[in-house]
């Protein structure tokens, strides 16, 4: 058995010596682990070896995290986030655990000799978590799947908001949690508890109680109908106090009698990127026919601390939008068209795909409070990890995927049961604050070799602080969403009323930087609501280091803006999980017009960058800018120049 | 947004080595915020005089801080014992049987207070905790209990005088440590200040101790302060505590915020992680303890280590 000690080697060493011997079938004996985290985090053990990582003492935050296949047996006491997200594997704890232990695991048989702490479970998909002492309050708190073994007291609200799942309990079951309830044990049951016990070595005969899931709140108790609606197009234009849009909205509350959930984003007017303009006017028939290379656009993100950066063709990305929000055939046309402009993919909530890995050359991995999809091997094949905290569409607010659209293939990359109407927990469970997050970005470099840029994304809110905690949390990134950004399903008051208009977030982030003297040391990929080059490079000059296009890129693939994303009968096969649907959708096809919109925002940044006297994007700033409208004027502190109303700040789109 | 750690040697002595003990766990708590670490460290009295500790800066600035600070102890009739500069504070030992809380806020208009106590002294600066100690000679402390806290500065700046542990401005001998943050706080604040409470900071952990303080000095025991502060504070907290004589926590109803201790005959221990409880004990398993949710306990040097059951709040 090999020996690492951790009073002499760094837990990132370790760990890399630790994934190096896993892979060869080699046992680990970890000696002082004095309660250090991320000890284990990342081990993948090859199907055909087994491999046991022994720590003589206790572990910290995340023991044993992000891993599969390992054994590991922790002498004493772990923190929080025990396991956390571990594919399959044994985890024997000797000690007491602290919060979230087994949070998120996708299958796995974790064993706590003591007692364990508060969320014991928290969105775990599959495996066995069994505590021999108490467990603390909400164990089992919104569990998918799975099952908790608890031989002591429940804890306080045991399996709130449980989706799926068991939660047997052998000593007093202190209250249940909301939409929990006691169910019957069958005879199969109690055998294969007594089977695990047994297996486990772990001397018990008394009885048990069994808390289950209600079934009052999977699914809303009534459901979005299809209807034919007005365009979102000319929906967004006239905001009048009494319109179409507003009677719609209440023709659609009496049907449902509750808040209104639809795709796309807010149409109100506030102040956007038409309100500001260039300050050069800028002559179309000026503009050289090669201007495309003779600017330069080429762009890195995200390798400032050291990772391998995100090699951008131009300063554009593809916004974050889900597998289960959009077809596996939208995703993967999305995917060959980033792959063909020479820009990055980003997989939204909900996990990878193998269409859309394969096709789209550069793929940032999205992580989400539910972990949904989220996994040690798709975050192995990853270019980039981002930790999601909100989005500009609904900033604080979780994910909806309607139960028509979680079919059974979609459950089971998510690891959730089939069919419910998905709310995507608005929280993750091991962030509560900038000091979790510290140690969570730590795990997420550790499981991957500190190889993967790691960024986040934000929902425009309170973007002064978030800014600066993102900065000093150490993330690679920042991908800033405002107010103006779209969403897959969304309850409409939210999309409407809440967030932070883009521009005036971008101007916020840069002036947070600028208070803290750190605008070097971290990018921000601005998004939200950005539809072209033209508000590419307006972006550009206000800061952003690049954009991201969600809805453009929809568009360009297909979409007719119909709003009815959130019904899963998209009749383009686009926003649809139903393979009929699906069918009408040309991924190929459709790939190709995407990368041409994409190409045409090439020309566009690069015609606009050289008529404003550039050639390189770098060199755009916020004085080839001036604002139109009063409002943009505060917002942005760009001179009012009011006369330059006349269209001068457009350019045609004649890229071919 | 940080790591807190407290101790408490239950039995009547002052020659623990209790500087040292902070020191070691924060020491070990160090990646929860490496910006700045404080420490508060009580001591035996020096019969009834009381110990002030100011932030000063440097040079002429810290010359002319000194004087206004000197002149306004002399119109307080506060007779200066002994007196020294340390790193960029002043510390004085004064004769005084004032009102403490009128002295407090002239002091306050004069200069940056730190502590007023007769037992407490608060120490804190940017830096570790090893760094802190190298300007404040923190190791040499014996005494008989203590907090410390890491910061990582994120919605403020990182300055001296945001780094906890916070003294209750006015009230001797009171001080708190606090991981998580209060989303009521400028209501709870204005509550306090329109009833004559002044705040130096706009950090929501100098909330915590004003309300203490405020609590105590109605004559409420330090158990009952720690019990309403669960009802009536928002947000995610995870707080410590300290009287003359005792310890105390508090946590929200979602324990957001981690704590764990331990605690034998001879001490209490609370901390953010079990990193620092290790400390202490080098190469002892420890069993340890995670206060649940919505909880409070208090510790009395009084009590001759007899344990107190823990509290539920609400």
């Amino acid at each position: 058995m090999a020996q690492i000690d951790l009073s002499r080697t760094s837990v990132r060493e370790a760990n890399e010596q630790i994934r190096k011997w896993g892979e060869e079938g080699e046992d680990v004996e970890v000696l002082n682990p004095d309660a250090k985290h991320h000890i284990g985090v990342g081990l993948v053990v090859p199907e055909d070896l087994s491999v046991t990582v022994k720590i003589q003492g206790s572990a910290g935050y995340f023991c044993g995290g992000l891993s599969d296949g390992a054994r590991f047996e922790v002498e004493r006491n772990v923190g929080w986030g025990l396991g956390d997200n571990i594919y399959n594997g044994t985890v024997i704890v000797g000690g007491n655990a602290g919060a979230i232990p087994g949070v998120a695991i996708r299958g796995a048989e974790i064993v706590i000799k003591g007692n364990m702490g508060s969320r014991a479970g928290q969105v775990m998909k599959a495996g066995t978590l069994c505590c021999l002492g108490n467990a603390n309050f909400m164990a089992g708190y919104m569990m998918y799947g799975g099952r908790i073994i608890i031989l002591g007291d429940s804890g306080e609200r045991v399996g709130e908001d449980m989706t799926h799942g068991d939660i047997y309990v052998a000593g007093k079951v202190q209250s249940l949690g909301s939409d929990a309830v006691m169910g019957d044990i069958a005879g199969e049951e109690l055998d294969s508890v007594r089977e695990f016990l047994d297996r486990h070595e772990i001397a018990f005969t008394g009885s048990f109680q069994k808390v289950v899931n209600a079934g009052k709140r999977l699914r809303y108790a009534t459901s979005e109908r299809q209807m034919r609606s007005i365009p979102f197009m000319s929906f967004s234009g006239a905001s009048d106090y009494w319109n179409p849009k507003v009677q719609e909205d209440v023709y659609i509350k009496s049907q449902i009698g509750r808040y209104r959930v639809r795709g796309y984003g807010g149409a109100r007017e506030l102040p956007h990127t038409p309100d500001l303009a260039f300050r050069t006017a800028i002559d179309p028939a000026r503009i050289d026919p090669d201007v495309v290379s003779k600017v330069a656009m080429a762009t890195e993100i995200g390798g400032l601390n050291g990772a391998n950066p995100l090699t951008l063709s131009m300063p554009v990305m593809i916004a974050p939008m889900s597998y289960g929000a959009l077809s596996a055939s939208t995703k993967q046309a999305i995917g060959m068209a980033s792959t063909l402009s020479g820009i990055a993919e980003n997989t939204g909530e909900g996990g990878m795909s193998d269409a859309q890995r394969g096709a789209a050359k550069q793929l940032i991995f999205q992580m989400l409070g539910g972990r949904l999809g989220w996994n040690i091997h798709d975050m192995r094949r990853a270019d980039g990890l981002e930790i999601y905290i909100s989005q500009g569409a609904k900033p604080g607010f979780g994910g909806q995927l309607m139960a028509k659209k979680v079919t059974k293939e979609l459950a089971r990359i998510r690891g959730i049961p089939e069919g419910i109407d998905l709310r995507s927990p608005s929280r993750h469970p091991d962030i509560l604050g900038a000091d979790d997050l510290v140690i969570k970005v730590e795990e997420l470099r550790e499981a991957t070799g500190y190889r993967l840029p790691v960024s986040v994304k934000l929902g425009a809110g309170r973007v002064r602080d978030d800014i600066k905690i993102a900065t000093k949390d150490g993330f690679d990134f920042i991908e800033l969403d405002g107010m103006q950004g779209s969403t897959g399903a969304g309850s409409a008051e939210v999309a409407e009323y809440v967030g932070i208009p883009t521009v005036a977030a971008i101007i916020e982030a840069i002036d947070a930087l600028n208070e803290i003297g750190r605008r070097d040391d971290i990018q921000i990929v601005l998004m939200g609501g950005l539809r072209d080059g033209i508000d590419a490079v307006k972006a550009l000059c206000l800061g952003a280091d690049a954009v991201a296009f969600g809805t453009s890129t929809i568009v360009a693939g297909g979409c007719i803006a119909c709003m009815q994303c959130h019904v899963g009968q998209c009749v383009t096969g686009i926003a649809t999980q139903d393979p009929e649907h699906e069918q009408r959708y040309k991924p190929s096809l459709e790939a190709q017009n995407i990368h041409r919109f994409l190409e045409s925002v090439r020309w566009q940044i690069a015609a606009i960058t050289a008529a404003l006297g550039h050639d390189d994007v770098r060199q755009l700033s916020r004085d080839d800018l001036v604002a139109l409208t009063p409002e943009a004027a505060a917002v942005t502190r760009l001179p009012y120049e009011p006369e330059r109303r006349d269209g001068s700040a457009g350019i045609a789109m004649t890229a071919g | 947004m940080c790591g807190i750690a407290g101790i408490l040697y239950k039995h009547a002595r002052d020659d623990q080595d209790t500087g040292k003990a902070l020191i070691d766990m924060l020491d070990g708590c160090q990646h929860r915020g490496p910006d700045s670490t404080g420490f508060a460290l009580y001591g035996e009295p020096e019969g009834d005089r009381t110990r002030l500790r100011f932030f000063v800066g440097e040079g002429a600035e810290a010359r002319a801080a000194i004087d206004k600070i000197r002149d306004t102890l002399e119109q307080h009739q506060a007779r200066i014992v002994e007196d020294e500069t340390i790193g960029n504070n002043y510390r004085a030992v004064v004769d005084f049987h004032g009102d403490l809380q009128r002295l407090s806020y002239d002091l306050e208009h004069a200069a940056k207070v730190i502590s007023i106590g007769r037992s407490l002294e608060i120490v804190k600066d940017v830096g570790g905790a090893h760094d802190v100690d190298d300007v404040y000679a923190v190791e040499g402390f014996n005494g008989t209990h203590g907090l410390g806290h890491v910061r990582l500065a994120t919605e403020s700046d990182v300055k001296p005088e945001a780094a906890h542990p916070f003294w209750a401005t006015g009230f001797s001998d009171i001080a708190i440590v606090h991981n998580g943050q209060i989303t009521n706080y400028w209501k709870m604040r204005r509550r306090l200040e329109r009833r004559g409470f002044e705040f130096n900071t706009d950090n929501d952990s100098e909330l915590i101790a004003v309300y203490l303080a405020d609590k105590l000095s109605q004559g409420v025991a330090l158990r009952e302060a720690l019990r309403t502060s669960i009802e009536d504070l928002d947000g995610t907290f995870s707080f410590l505590v300290s009287t003359k004589d005792e310890i105390g926590y508090a946590k929200d109803r979602l324990a957001a915020k981690p704590m764990i201790m331990v605690e034998n005959d001879e001490l209490i221990a609370i901390a953010s992680e079990e990193v620092s409880l290790n400390r202490l004990f080098p190469g002892q398993a420890l069993n340890t303890s995670e206060p649940p949710p919505g909880t409070y306990n208090t510790w009395s040097r009084r009590d001759l280590g007899a344990p107190q059951d823990m509290a539920a709040a609400g």
